[in-house]
């Protein structure tokens, strides 16, 4: 499991005994049999030597290598990669990596694993994304009474699995370049892959306003069907106009006992889903104001009590008394991990890819809703899932892009 | 080893499944209060997390101390079973 360990000894520790970080460190060096000298700095002596090494930064654990290099307080994953530390087995070698396990990553697992390449996914949320999240889908192809978002991921996932696609439960950080192989460093530690696919798709927008923060979770929500049980009978405030604040305020209908949805400016949801929404306000559940701008989220004794909101057309401000917010306002990629890297994002921060669903680092695809363009529909996310998996195998087949159909 | 593990949970919450699928798969045993059915116990579930929202993993250790975890939250919720 070990490769290096033996050839890094002379690693001297500048520490203190009641410092946590320091017996985490020494705690893995001493796992790993690597020989290492401390050095109490509570010493002065050694927290004078330590400061002269560190131009002055004092944190500790400071680490210092046989080479000179001098590192302060590194987390497990980085020391273990300075150690050399790294599981040298061949597991760590992928022919594709994707990173996400929503519809396009899983649909894209379909057909690669079906090609017999080995085939990763890495998930560090839901498998089934926002899908998953979403109480029923009635737009995806194929089911003609609609779908359970929790049904139709299970289903995705099981026949991702049934061909051999692996879910591992955690985060890649980063995203780096080295020819042949790329190398992601994850959660799990660093992975290589001949390619990668990124679908990690995008999360539910926050509106920035004053108490938004100060109430998540407590009275401010983005998930109706984690969270909507907890308002049974009790009022709430929608915000937006999409289809899926639509969606989910009728959702919510089946526990609160009222609903204010306010709509910046005019209901964008389908005609179908605007069909449906009459009915409930028709029935006195949910009362629908238009141009209706959400300005503040209050509450008393960490409960939300109101949100003020302002009549754009006649400026006059508006309290809506509520016990809880559920927020749906758009959506923003999820992509943090990628703002330093090579990878061109657009001014949102979705990926931007060639024809064939390539980014601009060669050999790194992306498809569903974190590629810029995409339409944010499921069925959209999953058929760019099994067009990027086509282009996937021509690439590791070695075909030169582009390719002539 | 943890004592014990409680989970909070609704029929319609999809991180809820991704807790207990992830506490099978590490070999865990789990007892799961569903708040759609026990709507009752809801007052302590928000007590435990101070949140409004599942799932709310309530890990017992050996020493009888508590950890409550909100949400599925990987990097709290493997250290806290350990």
């Amino acid at each position: 499991m070990v490769d290096q360990a033996s050839t890094q000894a002379n690693i001297k520790v500048y520490g203190a005994d009641w410092c946590a970080d320091c017996i985490r460190a020494k705690d893995i060096l001493a796992t790993h049999g690597v020989e290492y000298e401390y050095l109490d700095t509570d010493h002065s002596e050694n927290h004078d030597a330590m400061l002269a090494l560190t131009d002055g930064k004092d944190e500790i654990p400071t680490l210092v290598f046989p080479d000179g290099k001098v590192v302060q307080n590194p987390d497990n994953a980085k020391l273990n990669s300075l150690l050399g530390l790294k599981p040298v087995t061949s597991v760590n070698f992928h022919d594709l990596i994707i990173i996400g396990a929503g519809p396009a990553a899983l649909s894209a697992a379909i057909y690669t694993t079906r090609e017999d390449i080995d085939t990763l996914l890495f998930e560090r949320g839901v498998i089934g994304g926002l899908a998953a999240v979403t109480d029923m889908i009635d737009n995806y192809p194929g089911f003609a009474q609609g779908i359970e978002g929790l049904t139709l991921a299970d289903n995705l996932r099981e026949q991702a699995e049934r061909f051999g696609a692996v879910i591992e439960l955690g985060e890649v950080t980063k995203i780096i370049n080295e020819g042949e192989f790329k190398r992601v460093e994850t959660t799990s530690g660093d992975m290589r892959a001949r390619a990668i696919l990124i679908a990690t798709g995008s999360d539910y927008k926050k509106i920035g306003v004053p108490g938004e923060l100060e109430y998540y979770a407590r009275g401010v929500h983005y998930c109706a069907t984690c969270d909507g049980a907890f308002y049974r009978d009790k009022r709430l405030v929608v915000v937006g106009g999409g289809n899926s604040a639509v969606q989910e305020a009728m959702f919510l209908t089946r526990f609160a006992a009222h609903i204010d949805l306010l709509v910046r400016s005019t209901i964008k949801a389908s005609e179908v889903l605007q069909h449906d929404l009459q009915k409930h306000v028709d029935a006195g559940k949910i009362t629908v104001h238009l141009g209706t701008q959400t300005n503040e989220i209050v509450g008393e004794d960490k409960k939300v009590t109101k949100v003020i909101g302002t009549n754009t057309k006649t400026g006059e401000t508006i309290d809506f008394p509520t016990d809880g917010v559920f927020v749906f306002v758009g959506l923003s990629p999820n992509s943090q991990f990628l703002v330093k890297s090579e990878i061109k994002l657009d001014e949102i921060g979705f990926i931007l890819t060639d024809q064939h669903l390539q980014t601009q680092m060669p050999g790194v695809f992306a498809a569903g809703d974190i590629r810029s363009g995409a339409t944010m529909q499921i069925a959209s996310a999953t058929g760019e899932g099994a067009t990027a998996a086509l282009k996937i195998r021509e690439f590791l087949e070695g075909y030169p892009h582009p390719v002539q159909n | 080893m943890a004592k014990n593990i409680t989970i909070f949970t609704t029929n319609t919450c999809a991180y809820c499944v991704m807790v207990k699928k992830w506490l099978t798969s590490k070999g865990h045993a789990y007892e799961e209060v569903n708040l759609d059915t026990n709507p009752e116990r809801q007052a302590e579930a928000m007590q435990l997390s101070g949140a409004m929202t599942v799932p709310v993993t309530v890990v017992t250790k050996n020493d009888d101390t508590q950890e409550v975890i909100v949400g599925f939250n990987l990097a709290k919720l493997a250290p806290a079973v350990a």
